[in-house]
């Protein structure tokens, strides 16, 4: 088995950096990034990746409604929320939109990938 | 044998018996599981006994022939689908009709409609009746009779795990992050597997800063344990689950069974209760007085002072029998929300909570209505439908939550719909169209907005129902409410909900009064609502926008003159006393012409004058037999 595919979605080049970091160390591929909503459902409809991460605040289209788009065309996809300490109402918003778990910065690697075994075990 | 003195307990148990059938059907429809079939024929079974018993003939037919259908599904002879489901709810709705109308006098034979129904009950009976008729060449046939006591024979149990009632505890890890949204990941997993019957703590408060990561959550399932666990498990960031078998149902069930006093003998306990209260207070007030002038004997005053204390204790145990939990009352509803959500093609989660909380009996009857009123007001109005919540980027299963709680010395009980929310502007609108509001007014606060929406006529305004998607028959259920002694409130958030708040006494049959004298009556005001008693000083008074209002401590607050009020003439207007009272959310300041003093009164129902505004509560007769009228303080303002 190859190994599983990532789409990084956050506006922040030092996130993305992290993320990737932490995912390619635990034998991910990270075939894209995306910087904003628009770009993140173009980017997971091209490459269908395994998994997602994806930033609640991001410019032209936040990451929720990024999810609703992903989720709409492909039900099954899986979505990790990254948010940051104080977003609980939009981590549940994102949750019921469709995202399957959600971490909390600042990351802690085990903790990430944690949330990312559970949910690609889902 | 005179059967008129087993009808009122034909009516009680029966109506038992339908809330069970009820509760069983929805069980039923909602996963299929054969173990209900049992429960419905026991219950149906024991109504048809005791209308035969009774003579009552249409509800024994009504009840034999759901009988011979529910007999025919359990043997496997008549299959269990959508269409069986669906006829045994209009054949429970018949019975119950038709057990209604026997207990109400209406007539004991069949309505039309039960004529219909009974024929298609039959005829859905008899069709199956040929397959199990075969079954019993092989064996004597079976009594009716025997069926009621037969449980669920195993070979129908192994085909399908019945319903457990369970409570699972969860614990989240202590260092989980944003705990409130790990909880509700859980709390889906765990909806995912059965009926969420309660959840504790209160699912509002674990977004606050305070929710520790620890719920319980209440769910009939046919899960078991070990998969339940593991689920949950998945969910992430979870410490501990711990799952026992729920048998509160049955316990609670069981000490009801206890409680078969006939009302009026109750109520009877309680008025003499409240008299010897009365009396007591005298006797104590009569010792005092001895005391005061020199003449009290030691042993009297030992002897008053046992009598007050054990007459306290009797009326607290009084009261206490007359408390029955809420429970009782909330059994109704999931049925009502059902047939509500789907004659409106809508999909919502009905949850109770707090079922145990305890209220007087009285108060009990008198709040069903109300509550009626908000559920079909939150699922018609309230909840959306499934594709405007999809839309809205919610899930598409609308919540509705029934809550009870203690506040204190209060009761309150809510009703909370996760729907659209109340459109504030479109009321304001409206409002202002009809000079209920100033024009200069932007925004309504929560509470301007209940006291429009309670305004009556205001709040059945077609228009304002279609736009704002709330508001028939509030004025109803705030003038109930008061009436009670309580008090509505409301919270709204467009897009995210709507909550009412019934805060309720406990009990309304005693209560703290503050005795004043308005011309030659004495009237009382509950003490619950009254903040301090001052002396009228006419210095403090002035007019602001032609409201009287007086000047307390820098705090300007209406001045209510009672006098006037009560329509009494104007002209000696000279009252001594100011009374501060709190209602309705405000302070106001009431004259009077004199303080009595603080007692406690026993509650009276008043009818007052038929149109009349109603500007009392109740009545209630004091120590030396005159009558005194409790004032609502809540409708004064």
């Amino acid at each position: 088995m190859g190994s599983r595919t990532v789409l990084i979605c956050d506006d922040a080049i030092f996130m993305r950096t992290m993320v990737g970091d932490i995912l390619q160390q635990a034998g991910f591929e990270i075939v894209g990034e995306a910087e904003t909503g628009v770009q993140a459902v173009e980017r997971y409809l091209q490459l269908r990746p395994d998994l997602v991460t994806m930033d609640i605040v991001m410019p032209d289209m936040g990451g929720i409604d990024a999810v609703r788009e992903i989720t709409k065309q492909d039900p099954a996809a899986r979505i990790l929320m990254c948010s940051a300490m104080g977003q609980q109402a939009l981590v549940v918003e994102a949750i019921q939109a469709g995202a399957k778990d959600f971490v909390v910065k600042p990351f802690q690697p085990s903790r990430v990938l944690e949330a990312v075994n559970r949910v690609l075990a889902a | 044998m005179d059967l008129a003195k087993y009808a009122e307990l034909f009516r009680t148990e029966s109506r038992e018996h339908l809330a069970e059938i009820d509760t069983a059907l929805l069980s039923l429809e909602r996963d299929g599981d054969a173990a209900h079939i049992a429960v419905l024929f026991r219950s149906t079974h024991t109504i048809k006994g005791m209308a035969a018993s009774m003579g009552y003939g249409a509800v024994e037919q009504l009840s034999h022939a759901l009988e011979t259908l529910l007999d025919a599904m359990r043997s496997g002879a008549r299959t269990l689908d959508p269409d069986a489901v669906a006829l045994l709810f209009d054949g429970s709705d018949a019975l119950a009709q038709s057990v209604n109308d026997t207990v109400e006098g209406r007539g004991t034979a069949l309505s039309p409609a039960g004529v219909a129904l009974l024929e298609r009950l039959a005829s859905a009976g008899d069709s199956a009746r040929s397959v199990s008729e075969n079954d019993h060449i092989f064996g004597a046939p079976r009594l009716p009779q025997d069926l009621g006591t037969l449980e669920l024979s195993d070979a129908v149990a192994s085909v399908k795990p019945s319903i457990a009632e369970k409570t699972i505890e969860v614990r989240l890890s202590p260092d989980a992050s944003l705990k409130g949204v790990r909880a509700l990941m859980v709390l889906a997993r765990i909806e995912a597997m059965g009926t969420v019957r309660s959840i504790v703590p209160a699912q509002h408060s674990w977004t606050d800063d305070a929710f520790d990561g620890t719920f319980s959550v209440a769910i009939g399932t046919s899960t078991a344990d070990d998969a339940i666990e593991s689920s949950i498990r998945g969910a992430g960031d979870v410490a501990r689950v711990t799952i026992r078998e729920a048998t509160v149902g049955r316990s609670e069930r069981e000490t009801l069974r206890h409680v078969r006093i006939d009302l009026r003998r109750l109520d009877t306990l309680l008025d003499l209760v409240g008299e010897l209260v009365i009396t007591r207070d005298r006797l104590v007030r009569t010792a005092d007085g001895m005391a005061e002038n020199g003449v009290a004997d030691r042993v009297l005053a030992g002897v008053v002072h046992d009598t007050a204390r054990l007459v306290s204790a009797l009326q607290e145990e009084v009261l206490r029998t007359r408390m029955v939990p809420v429970g009782q009352v909330f059994d109704r509803f999931p049925r009502l929300v059902r047939d509500v959500a789907r004659d409106l093609g809508k999909d919502i989660t009905f949850i109770t909570e707090g079922r145990e909380i305890e209220l007087d009996r009285s108060l009990l009857d008198a709040i069903g209505d109300p509550i009626v009123h908000l559920l079909r007001n939150a699922a018609d109005h309230g909840v959306e439908s499934p594709d405007i919540r999809r839309r809205a980027g919610k899930h598409p299963k609308g919540r509705l939550i029934l809550r009870a709680a203690r506040d204190r010395a209060a009761v309150v009980i809510q009703v909370e719909d996760d729907g659209g929310g109340i459109n504030r502007e479109a009321v304001l609108k409206r409002a202002q169209s009809q000079g209920l509001v100033d024009a200069d007014i932007t925004i309504l606060s929560d509470e301007a907005l209940l006291k429009v929406l309670s305004r009556s006529g205001f709040s059945t305004a077609a228009a304002v129902t279609s736009i704002s998607g709330r508001g028939v028959g509030i004025d109803v259920v705030a003038s109930r409410v008061r009436a009670l002694g309580g008090a509505l409130e409301l919270q709204s958030v467009l897009g995210r909900g709507t909550m009412f708040t019934l805060r309720l006494p406990v009990t309304l049959a005693i209560v703290r009064a503050l005795l004043v004298r308005i011309g030659t009556e004495t009237y009382a005001l509950p003490a619950a609502h009254v903040i301090e008693a001052l002396e009228y000083d006419a210095g403090a008074v002035s007019t602001l926008r032609g409201q009287e209002t007086v000047t307390l401590r820098d705090d300007v607050i209406p001045l209510l003159r009672l006098r006037r009020r009560f329509g009494m003439d104007a002209e000696s207007d000279e009252g001594t006393h100011l009374v501060m009272v709190e209602a309705g959310g405000h302070q106001t300041a009431l004259q009077v012409d004199s303080l009595i003093g603080q007692q406690d009164v026993v509650v009276k129902p008043y009818d007052g004058v038929n149109g009349a505004e109603t500007l009392f509560t109740g009545a209630t007769i004091l120590g030396d037999g005159t009558p005194a009228l409790i004032v609502d303080l809540g409708g004064l303002t």
